[in-house]
C-alpha cells in the first residue's frame, strides 16, 4: 500500500471523515428545525460549496394543524377562535377578511362604529407584528439593542389591545356583524352591553407618540447604521416580475417597488375615510423591506390617530341570531395582513359551518420564492434574506 | 546558584501568581460591567439579585456554576487538541500581560523587546481558536474556525502596523520605555511643559487602526462572525462547556483588559498623568484609561451589527493595511525632519 | 372592488373564451374547460401576473365529516380554482374548472406561474389531484409516510372516529327568552 493510504489508516476515524468530507467541492448544511433564527420551525436544507448556496430546499409543515379540514366540522364562530392562530403575531388581523366575508354572504351591515374599532386594533395588530420584526432583524445581523426598545413600545400596543378584547395575541373579539358587544356573564346574570374602556382612545393616542418615537429611534440606530446597510443593501433583491409570479404580497412586494396596498383596493374595512401613505421601496433588497416596515408603522399610526378622532357612536354588532345559517354561495375577501395578502375562499352550502374553507395564507406565498431566492447567496447573507422576508411558520403552514 | 534560585524563581512565581489573580480579577469585574451597562444601554437594569441589589455576585455565580459541570467531550473529537485548545487561548492572552507596565517599577517583566513580545504572544490564541474548531467533529464549529482564524490572521498586520508607527517615535521597542517617551513634555508653552500622548502627538490614525484591529482580534462586535450566535449557534464554542467553556469566556475578557492596557501604554501614556506623580498613582491612571477603552468596546458590541466575513476581510486588505503603511511613511518622515 | 366585479367577469371570460362567468358575492369567477385550464393561464397571464394562489374543492354527496351540502343537484367531482390578480388596478378574478373524480388529473401551471409549485403540492397531497408536468409532487406538510388524503370529503376526523358528529344540534334557550330562531334574526341577547 501506498505512504498515502497507510497515513489514513493510521488516522483517527473521525479524523478521516473530516478529510473525506473537505474533499467533495459540496456540502450539505441542514438549518433547522431548532435554529435560533428560523422563525419557527422551518427547516432548509441547503447544498452549500464554501459558503455558497447552490441549492436549497425548504421543509415545512412542521406546524401544519389542518385548518381547512377542522373549519368543515365548526360552526362559524367557531371558526373565529381558531384563525386568530394563523399568524400568530397579528393575531386581531386574521379575522378580519374571515368575518367580512361571512357578513357578505349572510348579506349583513355592519354597523360604523364596529368597523372603526375592528380598524383600530387591525392597525395596531400592524404596529405590534412590525415591531416585532424591526427588532428582531437587527438581532440576527447582530444588534442587540433595538430589540430591547421597540418591544417596550409593542408592550404599550398590546396593553391597550388587552384591555378592548382581553386577549394580547389571540383577542377573538370578532363576532359575525360587529365585534363582541357584552361582557360575557353566566346564564343567570343579565348580560351587560359593553363598548370600549373609557380611557381606551386617549391612552390609544399616547401610545402613538411613543411608537413614533421609537420610530425615530430605529431609524437613527438601525437604519442610518453603515454595517446594517452594508449586510443588507443589494442582499436578496426580489424582482417585480418574480415577485408577482410567486405570489409575493404585502411589504415585501412593496419593497420591490409595486404600490400594492389591498387597504386603497379593497373596501373591508373603511380605509377610504383615512389619510396614509403607501410605503414603497426601490430595490427589493433586505434594506428596503426593513424601512417599508419601519414606514408602515408610522402610517398606522396615523391611521389610528385619525380613526380615534372620528370614531362614531353607535352599536357594536348587527342583529344575528346565536346560531345561524349562511345561505349557500361562493366568496373570496381578501385583507392586507402585516405580512401580505390574507385571504379566505368560503365556500358555503346553507350549513352553520362553511363547506369548504380555503385560507391563502400571506406567508406561505412569501416563502415559496426562497428556492429561486436563495440560489448563489452566501450563508450568512440567508439569514438576513430569511428574517427580512418576515414570515411565521403558522401562517406558512397553518 | 542555590541563593540566586531562591530569590529569583520566588520572585517569578510571586509575580506570576499576582498577575493571575489581577488578570482573572479584573475579568470578572469587567464581565459584570458588561452585563451592566449593555442592560442601561437597553433600557434593563442588569443582574440584579446575585450579591444583593446590584448583583455583583453575578460572574461569581456564573463561575461557579461552570466549574461544577459535567466535563462534555464528544464521542468524535480528538480528545488531546479538544482539551488543550482553551489553554492555549487562555495562556496567550495571559502571557501579554508580562510587559504591561502599572507604574515605574510595577512591572513583571521589562523586557526590551516588549512590543514585539505582546504582538507574539497575542497571536498564540489563533492557534488556539483553530484548534477548537477542528476538533470538535461538528460542521458549525469548524466553519467557525475557520471564520474566526482567517479574521484573526487578517486583523494582525494592522495591529502590528499600527503600533510600528509609536515604536518609531519613540525610539524603542520596550513598553516602560514607550511610556517613560510620553512623559516627555512634547512642547512648552512658556513656562509650562505641557504632555501629551502619543494619541495627540499625531498617532490619530495609529490609535484608530489599533484599535479596530484589538476588536477584531478580540473577535468582539462588529467583528464577532467567528461566534455570530445567531448563525452557528456558537461558531468553535460550540461544542465547549463547563470548564473549557469559562476558560475561553474568561480569556476573551482578560484579552480585553490585556490589549486595552496595551493601547493605552502605546497610545494614551500608560501610568503617566501630568501632574501625579507616577509611583503611587500610576497603577490607577493606567486602570481609569483601561476603563475607558473597554467602556468603549462595550459600547460597541451593543449598538452595532456585524460584519459579514467577506467585508470584514476586504476591510482589513484594502483600507486597514494601506492606512497603517501612509502611518508608518508619515510618521518616520515626522521623525526624521522634526 | 375598484373594478366592477360582473364587468370584470365578463371581461376576462372573454379572454380565456369562455361563456360560463358570475360575479356572485362581488367575487368575479370564470368556468374554463379542464382542457383549456393551461390555455387560459397563459393568455390570461400577461394581463394578470399576480398569482395569489390555487386550490381544490371536494364536491360530493356523502361526506365522512361535517354536514353534507343542502342543495340536491351536487355532481361529484373536483374542482380547481385559481385566483389570479392584477397589482395596479387591484382586480382579481376567480378561474375554476371541473376534473372527474376516477381519474383527477389537470395540467400544472409551474411554467407560467412560479408560485403554482408549492400551491399545487399542497392541493396534490390533500386532494389526490395529479398536476401534469410537476416538477417535484412530493409531500409539502405531511410526512413522507402518510397515506391518505384529507381533505377529501371521505376522509374521516380522528376525533370523529371517537365521538361522532352529533348533527344539527341547538344550543338551550336562554331562562328568560325563547328558543333561538334561524329564520327571522332576533335580538340574541
Amino acid at each position: 500500500m501506498t505512504a498515502v493510504d497507510r497515513h489514513r489508516l493510521s488516522m483517527h476515524h473521525s479524523e478521516v471523515q473530516v478529510s473525506v468530507e473537505l474533499q467533495t467541492p459540496d456540502m450539505t448544511l441542514n438549518l433547522g428545525p431548532q435554529h435560533p433564527s428560523t422563525h419557527g420551525v422551518l427547516r432548509l436544507i441547503a447544498r452549500v460549496d464554501g459558503e455558497v448556496i447552490e441549492e436549497v430546499e425548504p421543509v415545512i409543515g412542521y406546524m401544519h394543524r389542518g385548518y381547512e379540514k377542522i373549519a368543515e366540522v365548526r360552526t362559524y364562530p367557531q371558526i373565529t377562535a381558531l384563525v386568530n392562530r394563523i399568524d400568530w403575531v397579528s393575531g386581531f388581523a386574521n379575522e378580519i377578511p374571515f368575518m367580512v366575508a361571512t357578513e357578505r354572504l349572510m348579506g349583513l351591515d355592519v354597523p360604523e362604529r364596529a368597523q372603526y374599532i375592528r380598524l383600530i386594533l387591525t392597525e395596531m395588530a400592524r404596529i405590534s407584528s412590525h415591531l416585532v420584526f424591526l427588532s428582531s432583524f437587527p438581532l440576527e445581523l447582530g444588534a442587540a439593542t433595538p430589540l430591547m426598545h421597540a418591544l417596550r413600545e409593542r408592550e404599550r400596543v398590546l396593553d391597550l389591545i388587552e384591555g378592548v378584547t382581553g386577549g394580547r395575541f389571540h383577542p377573538n373579539f370578532n363576532r359575525v356583524g360587529g365585534v363582541k358587544p357584552a361582557a360575557g356573564a353566566g346564564s343567570t346574570q343579565k348580560k351587560v352591553i359593553q363598548d370600549l374602556p373609557i380611557e381606551f382612545l386617549e391612552q390609544s393616542r399616547q401610545a402613538m407618540q411613543y411608537v413614533r418615537d421609537v420610530c425615530d429611534d430605529l431609524k437613527d440606530l438601525v437604519v442610518g447604521n453603515e454595517i446594517f446597510m452594508e449586510r443588507t443593501k443589494g442582499i436578496g433583491i426580489i424582482p417585480v416580475d418574480k415577485a408577482l409570479a410567486f405570489g409575493v404580497s404585502g411589504p415585501n412586494l412593496r419593497a420591490s417597488g409595486v404600490p400594492f396596498d389591498i387597504r386603497k383596493t379593497d373596501d373591508y374595512l373603511p380605509y377610504s375615510n383615512f389619510e396614509f401613505d403607501v410605503a414603497t421601496g426601490e430595490n427589493g433588497d433586505c434594506f428596503d423591506r426593513y424601512t417599508v416596515r419601519l414606514e408602515e408603522v408610522i402610517q398606522a399610526s396615523r391611521i389610528i390617530d385619525q380613526a380615534i378622532d372620528s370614531i362614531p357612536s353607535g352599536e357594536l354588532q348587527a342583529k344575528v341570531p346565536r346560531i345561524f345559517k349562511v345561505p349557500q354561495g361562493e366568496i373570496y375577501v381578501r385583507a392586507e395582513n402585516p405580512k401580505g395578502e390574507m385571504g379566505y375562499y368560503i365556500v358555503s352550502e346553507g350549513g352553520r359551518g362553511p363547506y369548504r374553507l380555503k385560507i391563502r395564507s400571506a406567508s406561505f406565498s412569501n416563502l415559496s420564492v426562497l428556492p429561486w431566492l436563495l440560489q448563489g447567496q452566501l450563508v450568512p447573507d440567508v439569514i438576513a434574506i430569511l428574517g427580512s422576508l418576515d414570515f411565521v411558520l403558522g401562517d406558512v403552514d397553518r | 546558584m542555590s541563593a540566586l534560585f531562591d530569590g529569583f524563581w520566588a520572585l517569578l512565581g510571586l509575580k506570576v501568581l499576582v498577575s493571575l489573580l489581577v488578570i482573572l480579577n479584573v475579568a470578572l469585574v469587567i464581565i459584570f460591567a458588561e452585563l451592566k451597562i449593555s442592560a442601561h444601554m437597553q433600557s434593563r437594569v442588569g443582574p440584579y439579585f446575585a450579591g444583593g441589589r446590584y448583583g455583583w455576585a453575578q460572574p461569581i455565580a456564573d463561575g461557579i456554576k461552570f466549574i461544577q459541570k459535567e466535563d462534555l467531550v464528544p464521542r468524535d473529537a480528538d480528545r488531546p487538541v479538544f482539551k488543550l485548545a482553551p489553554m492555549v487561548v487562555l495562556a496567550g492572552t495571559v502571557a501579554v500581560f508580562v510587559i504591561v507596565p502599572f507604574s515605574p517599577t510595577l512591572v513583571v517583566r521589562n523586557l526590551d523587546l516588549g512590543v514585539f513580545y505582546a504582538l507574539a504572544a497575542g497571536s498564540i490564541a489563533t492557534v488556539g481558536v483553530l484548534m477548537a474548531g477542528w476538533s470538535s467533529a461538528n460542521k458549525y464549529s469548524l466553519m467557525g474556525g475557520l471564520r474566526a482564524a482567517a479574521q484573526l490572521i487578517a486583523y494582525e498586520l494592522p495591529l502590528v502596523l499600527a503600533v510600528v508607527g509609536v515604536v518609531i517615535h519613540a525610539g524603542t521597542l520596550s513598553m516602560s520605555g514607550i511610556v517613560e517617551a510620553q512623559a516627555e513634555p512634547f512642547f512648552h508653552l512658556g513656562e509650562t511643559a505641557i504632555h501629551l500622548p502619543y494619541l495627540f502627538q499625531g498617532q490619530v490614525i495609529g490609535f484608530g487602526i489599533f484599535f479596530i484591529a484589538m476588536l477584531a482580534e478580540l473577535s468582539r462586535t462588529p467583528f464577532d462572525m467567528p461566534i455570530a450566535e445567531s448563525e452557528l449557534v456558537m461558531g468553535y464554542l460550540t461544542e465547549y462547556s463547563g470548564i473549557r467553556f469559562t476558560m475561553f469566556f474568561l480569556g476573551e475578557y482578560a484579552g480585553m483588559f490585556a490589549m486595552s492596557a496595551i493601547a493605552s501604554s502605546l497610545f494614551l501614556g500608560g501610568y503617566y498623568f501630568p501632574g501625579l506623580d507616577s509611583a503611587t498613582f500610576g497603577p490607577i491612571v493606567l486602570m481609569a484609561k483601561v476603563g475607558l477603552l473597554v467602556f468603549v468596546m462595550i459600547w460597541f458590541r451593543w449598538t452595532f451589527p456585524r460584519f459579514r466575513e467577506d467585508q470584514l476581510q476586504s476591510f482589513a486588505w484594502r483600507w486597514m493595511v494601506p492606512l497603517s503603511l501612509v502611518n508608518i511613511a508619515v510618521t518616520a518622515t515626522f521623525k526624521v525632519v522634526f | 372592488m375598484t373594478a366592477n366585479p360582473s364587468e370584470l367577469a365578463e371581461r376576462v371570460a372573454g379572454v380565456v373564451g369562455s361563456d360560463r362567468f358570475s360575479s356572485d358575492n362581488g367575487t368575479a369567477k370564470v368556468r374554463v374547460d379542464s382542457d383549456h385550464w393551461l390555455e387560459a393561464h397563459q393568455t390570461l397571464g400577461a394581463e394578470m401576473p399576480y398569482f395569489s394562489w390555487l386550490s381544490a374543492i371536494d364536491w360530493a354527496t356523502e361526506v365522512a365529516v361535517g354536514d353534507p351540502p343542502e342543495s340536491e343537484d351536487v355532481e361529484s367531482r373536483y374542482e380547481i380554482l385559481s385566483c389570479l390578480g392584477n397589482v395596479e388596478t387591484g382586480e382579481l378574478v376567480v378561474l375554476s374548472t371541473d376534473i372527474a373524480k376516477d381519474d383527477p388529473s389537470i395540467a400544472s401551471l409551474t411554467d407560467v406561474f412560479g408560485g403554482a409549485n408549492w400551491h399545487e403540492r399542497e392541493a396534490a397531497e390533500m386532494m389526490g389531484i395529479d398536476f401534469v408536468g410537476h416538477p417535484n409532487l412530493t409531500h409539502l406538510y405531511l410526512p413522507d409516510a402518510f397515506e391518505g388524503h384529507p381533505l377529501r370529503k371521505t376522509f374521516p376526523l380522528l376525533s370523529r372516529d371517537v365521538k361522532p358528529w352529533p348533527g344539527t344540534v341547538d344550543v338551550e334557550p336562554m331562562p328568560d327568552e325563547e328558543g333561538p330562531s334561524t329564520e327571522n334574526p332576533e335580538d340574541a341577547g
